[in-house]
Formats: structure tokens, sequence, C-alpha cells
């Protein structure tokens, strides 16, 4: 029994051991202590620990993007829209209540995860029955609706939004950052196995069947419009975890959270990555904003014309995508798939 | 009377008469229909190709709104080039050429959008969702690398743009007029291609069936292109007269998009009257809204951006393939 979980899961045990090692390791590297220098929260070791919790929020959310876009067949663009409403509930409990932090951060978690279903309930049983790109106007509009709220809305601040001062000092990522990045990898771990459990159950199947062919689905007997609301009622919940952990960690809560280019960044993860894949997202995720942090500060010079890298990191994403879609569709991890099966066939 | 258009009807009166209710006096209410008409003129020159170009060739093409902000900055920035002023004195001759160089440069890109990268994907439909997205995505970048995020306001005058009227003692600008004018010769125009030529036979033809109008020996992917090009030249032009009014800015791509395809799924997606009906509806309605909610007892200006969404959320409530779509 123990072998044969140790068999087949072996890769992410020794991942999940090494993400473990990781913030020490970079310590080592650099000789910058993990919990930072003097007592203070600076050094190589906590720029990295930072950019690796970015990496983990990016994940869960292209993960959850990948639920229901590459194992659904549902198109949707409104997810940054779970990922936004997650970041002001959880703003909003802190900041706008008269609790204690950790109350305040508590009852903020429990309201997320209440109002990310019912909204995923709510946005899925109007819209649901509309397919394919009737489905992804609704939700692109829907979003866009509440981002432009949320841009206006005095209450909130507006556009320019407001600032954490009340978190719990245990999980402050400028105090202990160390701490928050086991958070981070922790979620990160947890929605991964989640995600893969239901990948390989029963309701993983119909869903796969959905995308598939979901005339087909529907006639062996499956009620299809359920197994869609299951899967973007999780993908929402997910999402709006994702969006806690951002707000935590940059301490700020604004419509940036609800822009579409929360919705686009894990499409592009996911795509680049490899769409349907288990671990595609996590690789998309990882590969784009380690390389977007590396390169933010590159300029090319080609002849007399220098080229800002950082500044057009956009544009250059955007050529990347549309190359991506046309000739190499099942991203990274796909291809490495579909080459290894013909490897081995 | 059919029941969709009854509806339509009751729409549009019921937004008149709350307009009307809304304004203090005849004046003004003029000026809230006549902004209206024009919203509703330049999200029909983005709607219609959105809408004839998904109902053909199944394609949601989100870069839509991209064309119309890219006509509206080559036509600002021909206008007001030093180099270009010095070539053609004549302001109203620049704008001519301003419009028409914007109008043929968004049809090449859309030769090229259909031509190059959407024609590998016909059998990937979603992925050519995903890649018009990815193409606005591009688009925009694109501006920003060329003319900077500054949005840049329209400060070169010509005839049109300075004339004024009185009427019930409120100024009226001439090139709102124009503009809506130039709206209703396109509406017509478009329709009667659809109606009475040829090519716009196929066209329909093509919307109800596209496997029987190839099997009887057209070439549709030739259609296809024409269509898509035109639709992406059609929304650049808007662009291009919509700029003197509002100017060059990134945000134009995300606003008439998003109230494009409200317009497109009020109406009923691949429905051309459904299109131009439901444009108008959705001018008069931010026009008559945003009045109404940026008065100072309401103080609510953000109810105006939101307004195409929700007429759209109501449509579909009560009809759920649109006002004029197939289906119920």
């Amino acid at each position: 029994m123990l072998r044969r979980t140790l068999n087949s899961n072996w890769f992410y045990i020794l991942l999940c051991g090494f993400l473990i090692l990781l913030p020490h390791l970079i310590g080592w590297l650099t000789g910058d202590s993990p919990l930072g220098v003097r007592g203070r929260p600076v050094g190589q070791s906590i720029y990295w620990q930072g950019i690796f919790i970015e990496v983990f929020i990016l994940a869960v959310l292209a993960m959850s993007y990948n639920l229901i876009f590459g194992f659904t067949g549902v198109i949707s663009f409104g997810h940054a829209l779970f990922f936004g409403i997650g970041g002001y509930i959880l703003g909003l409990s802190l900041e706008y209540t008269d609790m204690t932090a950790e109350t305040g951060l508590l009852v903020g978690i429990v309201i997320t995860l209440i109002v990310s279903t019912l909204l995923g309930l709510g946005i899925g049983l109007v819209s649901l029955r509309l397919k394919g790109v009737y489905f992804a106007m609704f939700t692109l509009a829907v979003a866009e609706m509440f981002f432009i709220f949320f841009g206006r809305f005095a209450l909130t601040r507006a556009e320019d939004g407001f600032s954490l001062t009340e978190l719990p000092e245990w999980i402050d990522p400028t105090r202990n950052r160390l701490v928050f990045y086991y958070i981070a990898m922790t979620l990160f771990v947890l929605t991964f196995m989640f995600i893969r459990r239901l990948i390989f159950s029963p309701t993983g199947a119909v869903l796969l069947a959905i995308r598939e062919n979901e005339d087909r689905a529907k006639t062996i007997g499956f009620n299809t419009l359920a197994f869609k609301l299951l899967a973007i009622t999780l993908a929402g919940v997910i999402a709006s975890l994702a969006g806690i952990l951002q707000v935590i960690f940059n301490k700020k809560v604004g419509p940036e959270l609800l822009n579409v280019s929360y919705t686009i960044d894990p499409l592009l993860m996911t795509i680049i990555g490899g769409t349907g894949t288990l671990t595609g997202p996590i690789v998309g995720a990882a590969g784009l904003h380690l390389s977007d942090r590396l390169l933010r500060d590159l300029v090319v010079t080609v002849g007399d014309t220098s080229i800002d890298i950082g500044a057009n990191w956009t544009l250059i994403l955007g050529i990347i995508f549309i190359v991506v879609v046309l000739i190499f569709p099942y991203g990274i991890v796909g291809t490495v798939n579909r080459w290894r099966a013909k490897r081995r066939a | 009377m059919r029941p969709n258009a009854l509806i339509a009807g009751l729409i549009a009166i019921g937004l008149l008469v709350f307009g009307f209710l809304t304004t203090p006096d005849l004046g003004s209410f003029g000026i809230t229909v006549m902004s209206g008409l024009f919203q509703g003129m330049l999200l029909f020159l983005v709607a219609s190709g959105l809408s004839i170009v998904f109902g053909l060739m199944d394609v949601l093409n989100f870069a839509q709104g991209s064309y119309f902000m890219v006509g509206a900055y080559v036509s600002y920035a021909i206008h007001h080039d030093p180099s270009v002023t010095a070539a053609i004195p004549n302001a109203d001759l620049r704008f001519i050429i301003a419009v028409l160089s914007a109008t043929v440069i968004g049809a090449i890109l859309g030769v090229f959008l259909e031509r190059v990268l959407l024609r590998p994907l016909y059998s990937r439909p979603i992925f050519q969702i995903v890649l018009t997205f990815g193409v606005a995505i591009v688009m925009t970048e694109a501006v920003k690398f060329v003319w900077s995020t500054t949005p840049y306001s329209w400060t070169s005058l010509f005839t049109l743009r300075e004339g004024f009227f009185e009427l019930f003692g409120q100024r009226f600008a001439v090139y709102r007029l124009f503009v809506i004018a130039i709206g209703f010769i396109l509406i017509i125009a478009i329709g009667l291609l659809l109606q009475r030529t040829r090519i716009g036979i196929i066209i329909r033809a093509g919307v109800e069936d596209r496997e029987m109008v190839e099997a009887l020996g057209i070439n549709v992917r030739l259609v296809f292109t024409l269509v898509f090009t035109m639709g992406c030249a059609v929304a650049a032009f808007g662009g291009a007269i919509a700029a003197p009014f509002l100017g060059a800015s990134i945000g134009l791509a995300n606003a008439f998009l998003l109230s494009a395809i409200a317009v497109v799924v009020l109406g009923g997606l691949g429905s051309y009257g459904g299109t131009a009906i439901g444009s108008l509806l959705v001018g008069l309605a931010v026009a008559v809204v945003a009045n109404f909610a940026s008065s100072p007892s309401i103080g609510l200006p953000v109810l105006s951006s939101m307004t195409p969404m929700l007429l759209m959320i109501l449509v579909l409530l009560v009809r759920p393939s649109g006002l004029f779509g197939k289906g119920g």
C-alpha cells in the first residue's frame, strides 16, 4: 500500500520536500538568513521568498482556471471577479469592522467562502445554459461590471483602494514572511492534491466527458448542468482563496484585483503550461512569473535601437501567447506528455 | 406586430419618457437624446461587425474594440501630425484623409487577423476566442508602445467640428448630427447590401447554413475574409470619426467592446436588425442614465458605465436568446 503510494507519487513528494526546504536553500546560497537580516525583514532570502509566494498565488489561480477551462471545457472571461471578491471581503472584514485582527481574518475567510460559493452558483445558474461564447461574454460582462463598480465605490476608496493595517502579526508577510511562505505553499499543495483527486474521481470523469462532448454526456444521462455548476463554483472558491492571499501579501485592496488581467494571466499560464494537464498551470505560472521578474530590468540593444524588455513585457507576452495558441496548442506539459506517449508506443 | 419588436419599442418609449421626466427642459432633453443617438451610432459601427462575423463564422472577435481604438489613434495622429499639416493645410481635407487611412489600416489589420491567425484555427473554435483575446492585448500594448499611455484629446479644429446650432435655448454640436447621419446611412447601406446584393444573399445564406452554401460551390472562405475585413474596417472607421469628440485613449477598446457585446447579445447574435436596434437602445439608455445619475441629487455617475451590462442582463432574463435572436 505504502509502496504503491510512493511509486506513483514519488515525484510530487520530492517536489513538496524541495519547496519546504527552498527558503533555507536560498538562505544558504545567498548567505542571508531566511528570517531576515539582523531581525529585520530584508535581504535576498526575503526577496526570493516573496517571488515564490507570488508564484504560489498565481499557480493556485491558474489551477482553478484550468479546472473549468482545461478539464470541463467551459471558457470563462470573468475569473478575476472571484479573485477580487475574495480580496475585497477580507479587506472589508479586517478594516471596516471592530473585530480584533484574528476574528476579522477568520470571519473574512468564512464570508469569502460563502459569498464565492453563492456567486459561482448564481452566475452559473443564470448563464451556464448559454453555450460557449455566450458564457464567455456573460462572465466578462459581469466581471467588468464589478470592476467598474469598485473602481468608483466611495466606501472602499474607489480607484485608490485601501491598505491593510490590522493584520495579525504572525501572518503579516512583512514581519513573518517565512510563515506566510508556508501558508501560501500549503494552499498551493492542497489545491493541487484536491484537483488531482477530483479529476481521477468519477465526478472528474464526467467533467472530462463534458469537455469532449457535452451532448453525448447528456445523452448518457448525466445532468451536465449540475456538473458544470460544480466545476465553476469550485474554481471560483479556489480563486477567491488565492485573492485572499494576494491581499494579505500586498497588504492592499483595490479595484486592480478585479481587473481583466487576473483573468488573462491564468488563461495565459494555463495555455502556455498545457491546457487540461495537472502540472501545466503550475509550469506556466512559475515560468511566466519568474521570467517576468528576471527580465524586468533587461534592455536588449540590437544595432541602434534598444528595446526595454521590462516595459514591453505584456506586449512580448501577448505575442508569445498568440504563437503558442497557433503552433504549440498543447502547451509545454502537453507537448512533453505527447512526446513521451509516442516514445512509449 | 411581433412580440420582440413590441419589447424593443416599449424599452425605447420607456427610456424616452424616463429621460423626459428627469431632464428640466426640452433643450436638455434634446441634448440627452442626441448624445444617446451619437453613442448608439458609434456602438453600431463596432457591434455590426461583431454580430455578422459571429453569425457567419462562429467567431466572436474580442479584438473588435481594439480596431475602434486603433482607428481613433490613426485618425488623431494623422490630423495632428505637423508634417501632414504642412503638406495638407486644409483641415477638412486632412480629416477626410485621416478617416480614410484609419479605415484602410483597419481593413489591412483585419485581413491579417483572419488570413494569418484565425484561419489555422477553424477546427478548434475555443482557441479562436482565446486568440482574438490575445490579439486584443497585443493591439493595446502596441498602441501603448507607439503612442504611449497618455490619452489624447482632439485639439485641431475643422469646419464640421466647430459648428453649433441653437434649439430650445441650447447649443447643439453639428458634429454629433453628422455622426448620427453617417450612422443612419451605414445602417441602411449595410442592410441593403445584405438584402439586395448577391454577396449579401451569400452572407445571409452562410449564417443560416454554412455547409449548404459550400455544397453549392461557393468559396465560403473567401466570403469569411471579406466579411471579417469589412467588420474591422467599419470598426476602425467608427473610431476615426469618434476621435474628434472622444479623443484617442486605451480605454476606448474595452469600453466599446463591452458595450458592443451587450448590444449584440441583447439584440440577438447574428441578427442584423437586432444589432441596429440594440445599438440605438443601448446608446439611448446610457445617455438617459448618465444624465439622471450624474444629477447632484442622485450622484451615482458609476451607474451609466454599468448600463449596457444591466440592460443586457435584463433582456436576457426575459428573452434568453436576445430580442431578435433565433430560438427561445
